[in-house]
């Protein structure tokens, strides 16, 4: 997720403090991104240099800036809002060049490496199934969402597995060393 | 009482609440007339009572043979097959389906429901054949079910979701010992299928033991704590997944871009 633009968002719809805009994102996806306090801050200091968003009135008590969006900020959050997701897809397979490194010298047995890494998904999948059955409880929609995505993505990676273990993956690696 | 049918020979001497062994196959193999290679190649495996077991592996892996097997709807090649207590091989034909009729409800992919019965009608043929009224039970099951409404009807003018749950009933009508599913979602869309399994989960929650093939994972590790993996006829893993309770951020986390410059 690029946080200049998550930012922008938050700050279309009100002023914000920096502490504020931490909060509403964490109200929308429940803890579960990893940014601090000084990265919004960092971040909004940013955005103002480049003219996407300035303080809208003097600095407060303990010196709380409020931001808004400016409107070449509106502009940017407009087209990045109008953007399809495109691009290459991000991945990040350690698991596969694991395997990948592992076949050269593992004498072509990936089973084991496999079975091993389809148990940690399943696990990931009841996991994520409870934090699922929970965000639903509490009435956190937008999480249960995010959650419902995570477990199809891993649902995908434990098939990519159940493929790689059924093609016998590794072995023929090992017959031409 | 309300028609319940008593299981007794067959309950277990165990406690209720402390893990007894429901279930026992012991280097099972099945070769099928005609199968080129066996459908199942040694496998041992214990299931606890009240236990949810979910089977995975791949098509033709062998997972309806083994729950044929455990259902006596079949007999193994080789090995043994005990199901509270009682060692299936050592009964005949007669006494293997009097097991099945009073202790296992088996449930379809395709549901099979007799066309020319109510919907009630097809849940009370089990219980018929034992030669019990069981009307209040069928009551129960249906109204637990949330298809008192459509009790009456035929099989042909019910929704897929809704002869799931009839079949359900059915299976449920003798209070089985032993519920084996297999596939029981894989004709339903997936809202229906999550509806299913939310039953079979609170059938779960009052003591049912459950044995179900799914080729679902996600909707496996919902619900059932241990997950068997089968391949060419085998057992290549056995998970018991845990189930803490995690904060968000250490099961899902979402990353995030820096404006950088
Ligand atoms: N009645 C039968 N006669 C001969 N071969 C059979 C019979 N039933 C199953 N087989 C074979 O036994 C093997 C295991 O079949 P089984 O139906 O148990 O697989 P499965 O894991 O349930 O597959 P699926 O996910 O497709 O339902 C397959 O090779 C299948 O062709
Ligand atoms: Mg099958």
């Amino acid at each position: 997720m690029s946080l200049k633009y998550g930012v922008l968002g938050l700050l279309k719809g009100e002023p914000l403090h920096g502490y504020e805009v931490k909060n509403r994102f964490e109200a929308m996806l429940g803890g579960t991104w990893d940014v601090n306090i000084g990265q919004i801050y960092t971040t909004l200091q940013r955005l103002e240099r480049d003219g996407l968003v300035r303080p809208a009135g003097p600095r407060g008590d303990r010196g709380k800036q409020l931001y808004e969006l400016s409107p070449e900020g509106q502009k940017a959050l407009d087209q990045w809002l109008a953007q399809p997701d495109s691009g290459p897809q991000q991945l990040h397979e350690d698991i596969y060049v694991k395997l990948l490194l592992a076949a050269r010298i593992a004498n072509g047995d990936l089973q084991g490496m496999l079975a091993r890494q389809k148990r940690a998904y399943l696990q990931r999948l009841r996991d994520l199934n409870r934090l699922e059955e929970r965000a639903r409880r509490d009435g956190r929609l937008d999480l249960a969402r995010l959650v419902r995505g995570a477990l199809l993505h891993t649902e995908a990676d434990l098939k990519w597995m159940d493929e790689l273990s059924s093609e016998r993956f590794g072995t023929e690696g090992a017959k031409t060393e | 009482m309300d028609g319940r049918i008593v299981v007794g020979t067959f309950r277990d001497g165990g406690g209720e609440n402390g893990m007894s062994e429901l279930v026992r196959l012991t280097d099972v193999t099945k070769v099928y007339q005609g199968g080129l290679t066996g459908a199942l190649n040694g496998i041992s495996v214990s299931i606890e009572k009240g236990e949810f077991t979910a089977i995975m592996g791949p098509s033709g892996s062998g997972k309806s043979t083994m729950l044929n097997l455990v259902a006596g709807l079949d007999r193994p090649t080789s090995g043994t097959i005990a199901v509270g207590g009682t060692d299936l091989g050592k009964l005949g034909e007669a006494g293997l389906a009097r097991f099945r009729r009073d202790h296992i409800g088996f449930v379809f992919q395709f549901f099979y429901l007799l066309p020319n019965l109510t919907a009630l009608e097809n849940i009370l043929i089990p219980a018929q054949l034992m030669g019990n009224v069981a009307t209040a039970r069928a009551a129960e099951l249906l109204d637990q079910l949330g298809i008192t409404d459509v009790a009456d009807r035929y099989p042909a003018r019910l929704s897929g979701g809704q002869q799931q749950r009839v079949a359900v009933a059915r299976a449920l009508i003798n209070n089985p010992m032993l519920l084996l599913a297999d596939e029981p979602t894989g004709a339903l869309d997936t809202h229906t299928g999550e509806q299913v399994m939310e039953l079979l989960a609170g059938l779960h929650r009052q003591g049912q033991t459950i044995l179900l093939v799914t080729h679902d994972a996600k909707l496996a590790t919902r619900h059932a704590a241990r997950v068997i993996s089968v391949m060419d006829g085998k057992i290549v893993d056995d998970a018991r997944l845990e189930s803490p309770e995690r904060a968000p951020s250490d099961v899902i986390r979402v990353r995030t871009e820096e404006v950088s410059r």
